[in-house]
C-alpha cells in the first residue's frame, strides 16, 4: 500500500463536498433535468425518512433477510467446502456440478425462487443464499487445500487426528480463505437482497426504491439508493473490524501488523 | 478452470448423471407444474433456442451487454490510467469513487429508467455504470502501483512520457486491469438480466420472468439454462483471451498450478 501523508484524506473529502456543492447549485438553477433534485433535498428526505420510520422500517426488513440468507450460505458453504477440501472423492463427485452452477447469474434464478416460494422473505433468502454460497465455497476449498502439510504432521505427532485435527488445525488455517470468501459473499448478498426487493419484493429498501420511482417522488428514491451504499460501507467496515479482532493469525492480518 | 477439470472426472460425471436421472424420475412419478421432467426441459430448450427465439431474445441481450461492457472497459481503463498516473488526483478522487462503488449497481436501474426511459440506451448506460467501477478502480491501482524501478529504468533510457505510458505503465497495470475486467464482466451479466426484468419488452431477463408469470415452466428452466451456458462461455472466452494477451505475465511470475 501507498504511504499516506495524513491518516485522513482531507483533500479527497473536501473534493467530495465540492462536487456535492456544484450539483446543488446546478440543480437549484435548473440546469440539470427535473429528475435530479438538489442533494440537500435528498439528504433532508433521508433524514425525515429515517426519523418518521418510512425508510428506517425498511432497513430492518432488508437487514433481516440479508442476515438470514448470508448465515445460511456461510454455514453450508463452509461445511461443504471443508468436506470437498478434505476428502478427494467428495471433491471429485461434486466438482462438475459446482463448475456448472457457479456461473448461473444469481438473479436468473429469481423467477424459479418466486415459483417455489412466492414473493415473501423466503424467496429472497433462497436467492441470497444461492448467490453468496459460491465465492465462500471456492475460497473455503482453496483455504483447506492451502494448509501447510507440516502443521497436520505436527498435529499427528501430538496424537491429534480426525475431528480434533479438523477443529484445531484445518479450520484455523482455512479461516484465511474463508474470511476472504466471506467478504466477497457479504457484498454480493447485499446487492442481491436489494435486487430481489427491486424486482419482486413486497417490502424492504429495494422495494421502497421502486415504489418511490413509480410514485415519482424523487428525493426519497435517491435517499434510499444512497442509503444502500451507506449500508454496504458500514457492513464492510464492521466485518473488517471483526476480522481484525478474531482472525488475527492469517497472513493478511500479519501483513497489517508488520 | 484447471482447478476443476483434472483427474477423477468419472465420479463427477457419475454424480451429474445420477442427479439428472433422479430429476427425470421425480418429474415422471410426481408430475407437478413446478418440476417438469428433465427430458421435457431438454426438448423445450432445443425447441426454443434452436429457433428464431434465440435471435429475438438472446441476441438483443448479448448486444446490449457487449455495448455496455465495451464502453465501461474503454472509459474505465482510460480514466483509471489517468487517475492512477497522477497520485494527487487519485487522492482527490478516491472518496468520490468509493462512494459510487459502494452503491449496489442494480439500485441505479430505477434512476436509469427515469432519466433515459426503458429503451436500449438505458440498458447500455446501466450496464456500463455497473461494470465500470471495478475496472476503473483496479486500473487506477495498477497504474499507481507500478514498481518504481521500472519507472526509473524508463527515465534512464530517456523514454518520453507517452512512451513510458504505453510501454511501462500500461503493461505493468495489465494484470490488475484484467482482474477488474473479469469482475466487471460478471456484473455486466447481472445488470443485463436485472435491467431486462425491470424494464424491457425483450431479452433473456424479460423472457424468463415472463415465462414464470405465464406458467411456461419448461421455458423458464430452459431460459435459466441458456443464461448459465452463456455465462460460462463468456467467462471461459475471457479467461482464454486473458491468457493469450497476458502470456508474458504468467511466464514471468510462477503461477500455482
Amino acid at each position: 500500500m501507498q504511504k499516506k501523508s495524513s491518516p485522513v484524506n482531507w483533500s479527497g473529502f473536501g473534493f467530495f463536498l465540492v462536487c456535492v456543492g456544484i450539483v446543488e447549485i446546478l440543480a437549484r438553477k435548473g440546469l440539470l433535468t427535473s429528475y435530479v433534485p438538489p442533494p440537500s433535498e435528498i439528504f433532508s428526505a433521508l433524514w425525515t425518512g429515517l426519523i418518521n420510520g418510512d425508510i428506517s422500517s425498511q432497513i430492518g426488513v432488508t437487514l433481516s433477510v440479508y442476515v438470514r440468507g448470508l448465515f445460511l450460505a456461510t454455514t453450508s458453504a463452509i461445511f461443504i467446502g471443508i468436506l470437498m477440501g478434505t476428502y478427494k472423492p467428495v471433491f471429485d463427485s461434486l466438482k462438475i456440478i459446482v463448475e456448472f452452477l457457479r456461473p448461473v447469474p444469481s438473479v436468473a434464478i429469481i423467477p424459479l425462487a418466486i415459483l417455489f416460494f412466492g414473493l415473501g422473505p423466503t424467496m429472497r433468502i433462497s436467492v441470497i443464499t444461492y448467490a453468496a454460497f459460491w465465492p465462500l465455497l471456492i475460497n473455503t476449498i482453496y483455504g483447506v487445500r492451502a494448509i501447510d502439510p507440516q502443521a497436520l504432521d505436527v498435529a499427528r505427532n501430538f496424537g491429534i487426528t480426525g475431528g480434533e485435527a479438523l477443529w484445531r488445525v484445518t479450520l484455523p488455517s482455512a479461516l484465511a480463505g474463508i474470511t476472504t470468501g466471506f467478504r466477497v459473499s457479504a457484498t454480493i448478498a447485499l446487492v442481491v437482497t436489494i435486487t430481489t426487493e427491486l424486482i419482486a419484493g413486497n417490502n424492504g429498501v429495494g422495494f421502497y426504491i421502486s415504489q418511490m420511482e413509480q410514485a415519482n417522488r424523487l428525493p426519497p428514491m435517491y435517499a434510499a439508493i444512497i442509503l444502500t451504499g451507506i449500508m454496504g460501507y458500514l457492513l464492510n467496515t464492521f466485518y473488517f473490524a471483526l476480522e481484525r479482532r478474531f482472525v488475527f493469525w492469517t497472513p493478511a492480518a500479519r501483513d497489517r501488523v508488520t | 478452470m484447471r482447478f476443476f477439470f483434472n483427474r477423477g472426472n468419472g465420479l463427477g460425471v457419475g454424480t451429474v448423471a445420477a442427479l439428472l436421472i433422479i430429476w427425470e424420475l421425480y418429474g415422471r412419478i410426481h408430475p407437478t407444474v413446478y418440476v417438469p421432467a428433465f427430458s421435457t426441459v431438454f426438448v423445450t430448450f432445443i425447441h426454443e433456442w434452436f429457433s428464431p427465439t434465440f435471435g429475438q431474445q438472446a441476441v438483443p441481450s448479448l448486444g446490449r451487454m457487449i455495448i455496455g461492457y465495451t464502453c465501461a472497459s474503454c472509459i474505465g481503463i482510460a480514466i483509471g490510467i489517468f487517475i492512477g498516473t497522477f497520485k494527487r488526483l487519485y487522492q482527490l478522487l478516491d472518496p468520490v469513487l468509493q462512494f459510487w462503488r459502494a452503491i449496489p449497481a442494480t439500485a441505479i436501474i430505477p434512476v436509469g429508467i427515469l432519466l433515459i426511459g426503458i429503451g436500449d440506451p438505458m440498458k447500455w448506460v446501466v450496464i456500463a455504470f455497473g461494470s465500470i467501477w471495478p475496472i476503473l478502480i483496479n486500473t487506477a491501482d495498477g497504474a499507481r502501483l507500478v514498481p518504481t524501478e521500472r519507472l526509473d529504468t524508463a527515465r534512464i533510457f530517456g523514454l518520453s512520457p507517452l512512451e513510458t505510458l504505453v510501454r511501462v505503465i500500461v503493461p505493468s497495470a495489465a494484470p490488475m486491469i484484467a482482474a477488474g475486467m473479469r469482475t466487471g464482466l460478471s456484473i455486466a451479466f447481472i445488470m443485463i438480466v436485472v435491467s431486462e426484468m425491470i424494464g424491457s419488452t425483450d431479452g433473456l431477463g424479460y423472457y424468463i420472468l415472463q415465462a414464470q408469470r405465464t406458467f411456461a415452466i419448461p421455458e423458464m428452466y430452459g431460459g435459466i439454462a441458456l443464461l448459465a451456458i452463456l455465462g460460462y462461455l463468456l467467462n471461459t472466452l475471457f479467461v482464454w483471451c486473458e491468457h493469450k494477451v497476458l502470456a508474458w505475465h504468467y511466464g514471468q511470475t510462477t503461477r500455482p498450478a
